[in-house]
This record gives C-alpha cells, sequence and structure tokens, in this order.
C-alpha cells in the first residue's frame, strides 16, 4: 500500500473511532490531510473506495445521524467496543502457544496475517516468549497453485468453477460450493456440494488444471448445520480395522506388519505366528506381498487368495 | 502499522531493534513507519499528531511515544487474520499430545471469544496419530534435556534397531510426526518418523550438546541425491496413482502404460515397492532388480503350493 493512502486510511480510522458522534462527510473531508485539494467528485469517489477498504480490512463503519429532527444530515463512525480488540487474559504457556502458531505457515500470505494477529496480540500487552515451551513444530505448506482462490472461496462462501484432472481421464469442468478444506498429508483438498452431480464431494488441490473462476457471490449459499470436513473426507483415512488375518512372519522381519500386532507366537527357530487386525484385505495384502517369502499367511482365505494371485502375476509375468 | 501505536505506549524506551524482532520486520521498515505515524492523529493541530522523541530515536535507537492517547488498544483481528492463526492453533494441536493439548485448546477458547462469532474457519488439518505414550516420552525427553532409548523399525531395510537419542525436537513432514535428534549409534543427527518408534523410554542421562547444523528442510524432507537408487518402471492404470505420491520422471506413456523412472531410498525399498503392486507395475530396468523381484515371489508362492492347489481340488 502506498505511504499516502496507509497514512490516510489510519487517519479516516481514528478519526472516526476517536469521535463518540456521527461525522459528517465534510467535517471529514476537513480534517483529513489526504483529501484536501480533490474536486467534489474525486473526494467522493476516494471516499467510498476507502469506506470499502476498511470493510476490507474487517472494520465496520456506521451510518447515522445525531439529530433525530434533521436525518437528512448523514455521517459516520466506528464504535470502539466494535472495533479494539476486547481484553484478552493468557497465562504464560496460552500465549506461547499463540507465539508458536505464529510459525506454522510457510505459505507468504497466510504466515504474515497470523503474524499480524501475533502482533495486535502484543500490542494489547500480551508478552509471548516460546522458549517456555517445547512442543512439535508442524509447519503447513501449499504448493497448489489454486490454493489462494480456493482458500479465499472457502473462508467467504463464494461458489466456484474450475477444471479437474484424476489421473488417466480427461478434465472436466466442476462447479462446486465450497464447504471446507483440509490438509492431510501436505496436501489440500476441498470438499463441498458438486452443482453438477448435485451431491457432496471432495477435490484434491493438486489435481485443479489452470485458474479457479468465482461463480457467485461471496455468502451466496449456506454450508449445511453439521457438516463435518472430517467425514467428508472419510475416505482418505483408513477405516477402523474390525478384520482378524493369522500370518507366519520370519524372525524380525516385517516391522510394519509387527508393529499392530496383536498376538507373537514362536512356531519355529525361524517363524513367528503373528495375529493381526486389518480394515482392507487389498491394502493388507499389498503389505504382505511387500515383503516376499518373509511372511505367508494363514487366514483368512480371501486374503492368502489376494496374495497369492499377485505373486502368481509377477511369476507369470517374467 | 496501527498495531505499534498501543505496542509503543505500553513498552516506552523500548529499542527499534526489539520492535523489529517482534513485529518481524527490518529495522529500517520500523524507522519508516514511525515517520509516517508523525502524519497520523485525530486532527492536523500541533499534539493532535502523534509524535516521538526524534532525539532519542536517532542518538539511542529507542522509542518514546507521545500524544498517542486516542489509541491505546489495537484493532481486532479481521477475519482472514483470524482465520490465519486459528487453522494454525488448530495444526498444533493435531501434533501436540497430553497435557499440551489442553493448553491449546483453553488459548484456541480464549482466542475465539476475543474474537466473535462472524469468523467462520471451516479448515481442519490431519496429522497421523501416534502411540500417545510414545509421543509423551519424547515430548518430555526434549522438555527436561534428557536422553531416549528407542526401539526403531527401519522401513526400507526392514529390521528393528535399539539405539540412544538425543533429542532436538518434534517437527511435521507430510502429514507425519518425526523426532530430530542425535542418534549415538551414527554419532550424526538423524531424523525417525514417531510410528515407527515401536519402545521410547526416558533415561535419567542429560542430553548432550552436539555441534552440528540440523538439516535446512526447505527443500522437504527427502531429496534425491545424485546418487540415489532408481529403476525403470512401467505403470498399469491401477498404479497410476504413484507418479503422484512418489518422486518419479514420466519417461513416456504408450497406450494407458506409463514407463517412468522412480527413485529409491535403496533397492530394497524399490523391490518391495513393485512387489506390493504386483501385477500392475513391472520392472523395465535394472535385470537385477527384476530378478530379484521374480526370485521373492517364487520363493514366496512356495509356501502355499502344496496347500492352495489341494485346497483347489
Amino acid at each position: 500500500m502506498a505511504a499516502r493512502k496507509t497514512e490516510r486510511l489510519m487517519n479516516l480510522i481514528i478519526a472516526l473511532l476517536v469521535s463518540r458522534q456521527f461525522v459528517t462527510k465534510e467535517r471529514l473531508r476537513e480534517a483529513i490531510g489526504g483529501y484536501h485539494d480533490l474536486t467534489d467528485a474525486a473526494f467522493d469517489r476516494m471516499f467510498e473506495r476507502d469506506k470499502d477498504e476498511l470493510r476490507e480490512l474487517g472494520i465496520s463503519v456506521e451510518t447515522g445521524s445525531n439529530d433525530t429532527y434533521f436525518a437528512d444530515e448523514v455521517g459516520y463512525r466506528i464504535r470502539r467496543d466494535d472495533a479494539e480488540l476486547p481484553d484478552i487474559e493468557l497465562t504464560r504457556e496460552e500465549a506461547a502457544v499463540l507465539g508458536l502458531a505464529a510459525q506454522v505457515w510457510e505459505h507468504a500470505g497466510l504466515a504474515g496475517e497470523s503474524s499480524t494477529a501475533l502482533v495486535k496480540l502484543k500490542a494489547a500487552g500480551i508478552d509471548v516468549d516460546t522458549t517456555v515451551l517445547r512442543m512439535a513444530e508442524p509447519r503447513l505448506s501449499t504448493e497448489e497453485p489454486s490454493f489462494d482462490t480456493i482458500w479465499d472461496a472457502v473462508t467467504r462462501r463464494i461458489p466456484v468453477r474450475f477444471d479437474y484432472q484424476r489421473p488417466g481421464r480427461d478434465a472436466t469442468a466442476r462447479h462446486v460450493q465450497p464447504w471446507g478444506v483440509i490438509s492431510w498429508r501436505d496436501r489440500w483438498y476441498l470438499g463441498g456440494l458438486d452443482l453438477d452431480r448435485g451431491e457432496p464431494r471432495l477435490f484434491r488441490l493438486s489435481r485443479v488444471q489452470g485458474d479457479v473462476t468465482t461463480a457467485g457471490q461471496p455468502g451466496s449459499y449456506e454450508v449445511p448445520e453439521g457438516t463435518d470436513m472430517r467425514q467428508l473426507a472419510a475416505m482418505l483415512f483408513p477405516a477402523e480395522p474390525s478384520e482378524a488375518a493369522v500370518l507366519r512372519i520370519r524372525r524380525g522381519r516385517a516391522q510394519s506388519l509387527r508393529r499392530t500386532a496383536e498376538q507373537v507366537t514362536p512356531v519355529d527357530d525361524d517363524f513367528d505366528e503373528v495375529h493381526v487386525r486389518y480394515a482392507s484385505a487389498w491394502e493388507i495384502a499389498s503389505e504382505i506381498t511387500s515383503y516376499g517369502p518373509d511372511v505367508v499367511v494363514i487366514s483368512p482365505e480371501q486374503v492368502r487368495d489376494a496374495v497369492v494371485n499377485r505373486l502368481r502375476a509377477v511369476v507369470d509375468a517374467s | 502499522m496501527l498495531a505499534l501505536v498501543p505496542y509503543l505506549q505500553g513498552r516506552d524506551g523500548i529499542p527499534v531493534k526489539d520492535v523489529a524482532a517482534e513485529f518481524g520486520v527490518s529495522a529500517k521498515q520500523i524507522r519508516d513507519d514511525l515517520r509516517l505515524l508523525m502524519y497520523v492523529g485525530p486532527g492536523q493541530l500541533p499534539g493532535e499528531l502523534i509524535d516521538f522523541d526524534l532525539g532519542a530515536l536517532e542518538e539511542d535507537g529507542v522509542v518514546h511515544i507521545r500524544d498517542a492517547e486516542f489509541m491505546t488498544r489495537p484493532l481486532r483481528l479481521n477475519a482472514r487474520e483470524a482465520v490465519a492463526l486459528i487453522v494454525a492453533l488448530r495444526t498444533l494441536r493435531a501434533s501436540a499430545s497430553g497435557d499440551q493439548t489442553a493448553i491449546i485448546d483453553s488459548a484456541l477458547s480464549k482466542l475465539e471469544s476475543a474474537i466473535g462469532d462472524d469468523v467462520s474457519a471451516p479448515v481442519d488439518v490431519h496429522v497421523d496419530q501416534v502411540d500417545p505414550h510414545i509421543h509423551t516420552a519424547v515430548e518430555q525427553a526434549i522438555s527436561h534435556g534428557k536422553r531416549l532409548e528407542i526401539s526403531y523399525a527401519t522401513a526400507s531395510r526392514d529390521d528393528r534397531t535399539d539405539r540412544q537419542v538425543d533429542p532436538r525436537r518434534i517437527f511435521t513432514s507430510q502429514g507425519r510426526l518425526y523426532l530430530e535428534g542425535w542418534c549415538l549409534k551414527a554419532a550424526d543427527l538423524r531424523f525417525f518418523r514417531l510410528d515407527r518408534v515401536i519402545e521410547a523410554e526416558v533415561t535419567p542421562h542429560d542430553a548432550e550438546q552436539h555441534d552440528a547444523e540440523g538439516r535446512d528442510l526447505a527443500d522437504g524432507l527427502f531429496t534425491v541425491g545424485a546418487d540415489a537408487p532408481y529403476a525403470v518402471l512401467d505403470l498399469h492404470p491401477h498404479a497410476h496413482w504413484l507418479t503422484e505420491y512418489y518422486q518419479v520422471d514420466l519417461l513416456e506413456t504408450r497406450d494407458d502404460v506409463r514407463r517412468v523412472k522412480m527413485f529409491g531410498a535403496d533397492w530394497s525399498w524399490l523391490r518391495r515397492l513393485v512387489l506390493r503392486n504386483a501385477g500392475s507395475v513391472s520392472v523395465v530396468e535394472p535385470a537385477f532388480l527384476a530378478a530379484e523381484v521374480h526370485q521373492h515371489a517364487t520363493a514366496a508362492l512356495a509356501a502355499y503350493d502344496g496347500e492352495h492347489t489341494s485346497s483347489k481340488e
């Protein structure tokens, strides 16, 4: 933002903030240096733009009149208790948590916004010393070119349109009312109502091709009550392991299967019998096959057959 | 920039460099901002504009603010700032364990009540959970500066080793938790995926300081070195998803088969990858990898042979 504009906006905020009464436009024009030396029309345009700008900054400007009898003289003001950060009492540890949170984003825009948020808290008198706590240092990054538009659409409820390409298929145009986003394994997913299909769908942002365009006004739809991104994204998460399998595993091998074992019994000098639980026969068959002769399936038949079929496919192919 | 006004009033005489550090900008930026603030105030008469003790600013590099009593509190967080910070807190929460979760929850609820109801953050961040006992043990060792004893499963070599580690920090990469620490066995800094730590115990020994630069993770945790082994593989449609998850170079596409160069941590990792996707991935080269895969599959199949054919008859 150019320095002159920053200065003008700050003066406008302060003028509207310090006054208990509504301030007329003419009074503002006199009081604020940036509004001098303008034609009436140029001043009107600039003043309207500045009000929009304040709204964008999240500051709501009230319109009203000081005189109930002569309501034609309109004025403006910012209510202090609306505009100012209320008191917030934090323990040392809680303040440290906020300080660490401001380091999480690796996305330039959001890193800037979370630091500005922290700066405001510090300005409210909160001392932030991040060294009082040692905790995990997660980072949130975004590589998807569509992220910024989608983020804006999700937080302001703006319908969007984009081309979506699943691997091995042609890209298709999608019209979506965004409900939320979720980060899973460093990838971002958008959940929302797919208007072409009339059903909720999950989209991986890395599969969005080209530009995302907005297709409606902010707040032009409602997110259904009780929408849970975690539920919408359930397909990303492994189901509860409810099935049981019995395996023979060579001693000291197949660590990934042993880690979740319910029971391990030695059968001979080389092998253990290992009881494990699994959610998907397909998944566990993949895992077992990867270990080659180190793992043999005893039961169930479904998993054993799946493993045998895969091994045959390898042997037959060569 | 307006946040400087209440901030400086609460900290009379603060050095410019401290302000710069707190706001995460350069000292020059702060000086420029202060210069601009001298044109800001509720009016244009002397005493209505913000003023600074310029002598102290130029000579001692410290800030004394005057005539700014009209603004003693910062403005509210706007929606974008609030959402960015709330989502960051949720990310911390998803990676924390035990006592720390409670601290984050209370910070989050205090922040949310200060922000107001009209901000919604429909954003969820998932971090894979690990055994809470192990998570807590590692966290405590870091907090108290103690050495850890862990039993660790290496994925690519498929073995389990016991190690002593002087822990440095826990971080996340690709939605998973990792421990960075000095491994006494390797005599070097190492990363350990927490879900592969089978046991972890805090020892009474103090962790030692080791003079080693932490690896810069800006380029990602798993960068392919010049000497990383690679195989040329044919991916059939069921295995096309691999190109989205692993580091590959696409060489050519014929019909629905994609030929790729796939890099791996070592040969056994590549062998297991091919076996895991048996039927939809085949090895083009090197020949010894193809032979090894074939040999492993044949040996594995032998265990089922008698039993399996007889059950069919």
